[in-house]
């Protein structure tokens, strides 16, 4: 039979598919195994922790009372010292006791999940309409908005980075907050539109015409057509483009590091990840345990595609 | 209940023109049949009806108003689609129901005419199934339950039963035709079926090549076809036309004479000798042995019977004269096999001729 594989065949393509998945989610258990760890577990090539530690994921959530810092002895003596003045004890005190560099998951959370639910549920409409046109409507033009579109996808980031601030910054934008998060919004919009609009464009294609044109005979307008036929039978297609729009913005860790640079308050995710990686709260388990917690999301993002994913909405509507 | 007019209306997509002056008038509660090849132009006419197609030249009038820019929306149509288009996403009830909601009718009378569609297309047991849950034939009554609802102006049919397999096409059929007894609406109905179009018609409309050939009542069309065109495309096997000459009182055919009767005598053409083509429905020859004795048929002889078929009731013959072939279908009696001679009898009142170069019926010119 044309197709039927031999059984050494059916081996070495199962072997080949579980070295692929071990490569690819190594790294990942590496992470959860690690950020389970204690301290002294560290070196240990075993996956498996000894003794299962959540401290990290208790402070990183806020579950954990903050750690009273251990002021050295020697400071200690410093701050016994009759000279000093009330306000610069404080001052000293107050450096070491500080916990303001640990990693404030919830609200880079938080942050991140909003410009990105933000930037997807802009790029999500702006396709939609995008796409329904570029798939549906005949005008001068067509072809070349849908390829020039694509043109923004073939500049890497990198190159762009430095021009768009300058217009962000000639624009007064870049020196507010609002300013800065309402860029990067943009950028990230301006990112995930052109595959957005090419996904939901072929797939509108997919829709047979008939179908509004049924809807039209039914007395239905060209707007109402849409929101009532095109828009439920695209559903997939959407919660799949929303996901990829999302986390695009997500992991997007370029632009955010120049244009909330100044404000830490608004840092995301990736941003706060890399600064933490370099300040004095880069313990392991922490680092771990923050990373995973970033990763999360993707991965149920993923989950749900995959069961919006099956498709099949359009069966059964016209005769092929 | 509407009419409709089509004045000189001309359609042109990019360079092509497919459709050339089509004039038609539908009247109220009438079913009007348009048949021909495809690529004919005929589903055009109906999009264009629709408001589906934008007219290139002329005018749609609906009752008298002329639609030509009116939106589909806002014309009060129904359709039936070739290709069902039914929505996948609504169950068999909400898409039969899609149009009444839109429209904002009373629930109860969306309920009432659900029931009567439903009972009369007998979906009752299908109402909350999918599309795709249904078989061709239940997905065509789901398309027909959908029109037959709306309290529309025009219900237009474009090829509705080109997908279904002959049995069910039959079946349907006669639901079409008991759904426009039962409403009256007046119907445009697209097919290239020539028996839709005679069993469903009150009138046809026989199209080629983005023209109307002719425009009449079912056995207008069978019995008086204006043209060649006209007379091969309707009707099942398609009539014969027979190269022959006509000379006064009898026409030649493969050196065989035929006489004629006073109404060929009338259609005569001056010039004696004159080619035409001899046009009869094979449905219409009598094998010799079996015509009534007395009866003033005109004969062809010796016809080389090349295949037979039988059809149960019936017997189709393929058969050569000289160098010309003629089909003729036969009742159970005709013995005659394949390789054998057989006389065929014919009345020469269901004779047509054709003029060779233009394919017109001279009995039309002349009249």
């Amino acid at each position: 039979m044309h197709g039927r594989r031999s059984l050494i065949q059916n081996v070495l393509l199962t072997g080949a598919i579980i070295l692929l998945l071990i490569f690819c989610l190594f790294p990942f258990i590496q992470i959860l195994s690690t950020s389970l760890k204690y301290q002294h577990d560290w070196g240990n090539p075993s996956l498996i922790p000894q003794k299962i530690n959540i401290d990290a994921y208790r402070e990183l959530l806020g579950f954990s009372a903050t750690k009273e810092v251990e002021i050295p002895e020697s400071i200690k003596r410093l701050l016994e010292n009759p000279l000093l003045g009330e306000e610069q004890k404080q001052n000293i005190l107050k450096k070491y006791s500080s916990t303001g560099d640990l990693f404030p998951f919830i609200r880079y959370f938080i942050n991140s999940f909003l410009l990105s639910a933000g930037a997807a549920a802009i790029s999500l409409i702006l396709a939609l309409f995008g796409g329904y046109s570029i798939s549906r409507l005949r005008y001068k033009g067509r072809k070349v908005i849908q390829r020039g579109v694509l043109f923004v996808y073939m500049v890497g980031g990198v190159l762009l980075l430095v021009p768009l601030y300058q217009m962000g910054v000639k624009t007064a934008l870049a020196s507010t907050v609002w300013g800065s998060v309402v860029s990067l919004l943009l950028i990230y919009v301006i990112q995930t539109l052109p595959v957005s609009l090419y996904m939901l464009g072929n797939y509108f294609r997919t829709i047979p015409y008939s179908l509004e044109e049924a809807a039209a005979m039914d007395g239905c307008t060209r707007v109402e057509s849409i929101y009532r036929i095109i828009l439920p039978l695209s559903v997939p297609m959407m919660v799949t483009v929303f996901i990829y729009c999302f986390i695009i913005a997500w992991n997007e860790f370029l632009f955010a590091s120049v244009f909330l640079r100044q404000f830490p308050d608004f840092h995301t995710l990736p941003l706060g990840l890399q600064s933490l990686f370099v300040s004095k709260n880069a313990i392991w388990d922490r680092i771990m345990s923050a990373s995973m917690l970033t990763l999360l999301p993707v991965v149920i993002c993923f989950m749900f595609a995959m069961r919006h994913l099956t498709g099949g909405l359009v069966e059964g509507g016209v005769k092929e | 209940m509407s009419t409709v007019k089509l004045k000189e209306i001309y359609k042109r997509f990019d360079e092509t023109e497919v459709l050339h002056d089509i004039s038609l008038e539908i009247k109220e509660g009438e079913f009007v049949v348009l048949v021909g090849p495809s690529g004919c132009g005929k589903s055009t006419i109906l999009r264009l009806i629709a408001g589906l197609e934008e007219v290139t030249k002329g005018e749609v009038l609906i009752d008298e108003r002329v639609v030509n820019t009116v939106e589909p929306h806002h014309r009060n149509m129904a359709m039936v689609f070739q290709n069902y288009a039914l929505y996948p996403h609504k169950s068999v009830r909400e898409n039969i129901i899609f149009g009444l909601k839109r429209a904002k009718v009373a629930r109860d009378i969306i309920e009432e005419r659900l029931k009567k569609a439903a009972k009369m297309l007998e979906l009752e047991d299908l109402l909350d199934r999918r599309p795709s849950q249904l078989s061709g034939g239940q997905r065509q009554r789901v398309a027909m339950g959908r029109v037959i609802v709306r309290d529309a102006n025009l219900f237009l049919f474009d090829e509705p039963l080109s997908n279904l397999d002959a049995k069910l096409r039959n079946r349907m059929r006669s639901e079409i035709r008991k759904i426009h007894r039962e409403y009256k609406t007046t119907s445009l109905y697209v097919t290239h079926d020539q028996v839709e179009a005679m069993t469903l018609g009150d009138r046809v409309v026989v199209m080629r090549d983005g023209r109307i050939e002719q425009v009449g009542t079912p056995m207008d069309i069978f019995l008086k076809p204006v043209n060649i065109f006209v007379a091969t495309f309707i009707g099942a096997p398609a009539m014969n036309i027979l190269d022959a000459r006509l000379y006064p009182g009898f026409i030649e055919l493969e050196g065989q004479k035929i006489a004629v009767n006073n109404r060929v005598e009338k259609i005569f053409v001056p010039d004696s000798g004159k080619r035409i083509n001899l046009g009869i429905r094979p449905d219409f020859f009598i094998d010799e042995n079996n015509a009534e004795p007395g009866a003033s048929l005109s004969r062809i002889e010796n016809a080389l019977i090349d295949i037979v078929e039988p059809l149960g009731f019936e017997r189709e013959i393929d058969a050569t004269i000289g160098s010309q072939h003629i089909k003729a279908k036969l009742d159970l009696r005709t013995t005659a096999g394949e390789g054998e001679k057989i006389n065929l009898c014919f009345d020469m009142d269901r004779v047509h001729l054709f003029d060779p170069e233009t394919g017109r019926n001279l009995a039309c010119d002349a009249a």
